[in-house]
């Protein structure tokens, strides 16, 4: 019975130490800074979650060709 | 199958487990200490910052300023002289200064509001709109609300983004500005670089916006 008990100490311990090497994990994926993406791009590269494509083949914007952002609303 | 049952056997696992629960008391506790530091230098920045948007206030162009009004009428951009008006959508005006390779060195810009642009969550929606759009990154610098303006009241943030195309660091402070009969959206920019000496001329120009 005691073997039994301090088997199931030893177990509980050993989980909790995978647990907090979780937690670890997750947060350092929230705190870490957003991967940079690549500065440089050819024009004319589209891009899934862009509605405006860029370079030139979207609203002839300053922004669709490496200028400053205009306030437009993305429609 | 048969366990060891002897005294020495229940002393090593024993040690065992409490090793095993010190290190996970030191894990968790390391962990903690990590993210309290993560979450402070995350913290909504401002500072200087948020203070000089904090510090806009309603005030009409200098002379020699010349004036853009929005197609529907329901703003005017002020624009120092040196700038000059540069084409775009047909529902907005911009003017910029641009340098004689044809970089800009200066940005304007007007825009009635189009979307789901709303002051209580302007600077969330600017930086989403940023990365989603033209920028392959951009980050929050600082952002303030219940900003005055010439007919209207605005929320501001300011940014620093990475454009797409070209890698351009650009600076800018973009305010969503409610007036009485219409809301809409004036961008002032220039490149990060020299964002310091660019900075209170596009604070001026902000401060000249006008809505009705």
């Amino acid at each position: 019975m005691s073997l039994k008990l301090t088997t199931s100490a030893a177990s509980l311990a050993l989980l909790a130490v995978l647990a907090a090497g979780c937690g670890t994990a997750a947060a350092t994926h929230h705190a870490a800074p957003n991967p940079a993406a690549p500065a440089h791009h050819h024009a004319g590269q589209m891009h899934a979650a862009n509605p405006i494509p860029q370079g030139n083949a979207g609203d002839q914007d300053a922004d669709n060709n490496g200028g400053p952002s205009d306030g437009d609303g993305n429609i | 199958m048969t366990f060891p049952t002897g005294r020495r056997a229940r002393l090593i696992l024993t040690a065992i487990a409490a090793t095993a629960a010190i290190a996970a008391i030191t894990v968790t506790a390391v962990t903690v200490s990590a993210g309290t530091v993560r979450a402070a230098a995350s913290a909504p920045p401002g500072g200087s910052a948020g203070q000089t948007l904090r510090q806009l206030r309603p005030t009409a162009a200098p002379a020699g300023w010349r004036h853009l009004t929005l197609p529907n009428g329901t703003a005017v951009l002020s624009y120092p002289p040196g700038l000059r008006p540069l084409a775009g959508d047909r529902d907005a005006v911009s003017a910029a200064r641009l340098s004689p390779g044809g970089a800009f060195q200066l940005y304007l810009n007007a825009t009635p509001q189009q979307g789901g642009e709303r002051l209580a969550h302007w600077a969330v929606f600017r930086l989403h709109l940023l990365r989603s759009d033209d920028a392959a990154s951009a980050r929050l610098v600082a952002a303030a609300q219940g900003i005055k303006f010439r007919g209207g009241t605005g929320s501001c943030v300011m940014d620093r983004y990475v454009t797409r195309i070209g890698g351009h660091h650009f600076q800018e402070i973009a305010c969503l500005v409610q007036g009485h009969t219409a809301a809409s959206v004036v961008v002032a920019a220039a490149p990060a670089a020299h964002w310091a000496t660019a900075q209170p001329l596009l604070l001026r120009a902000v401060a000249a916006y006008l809505v009705r």
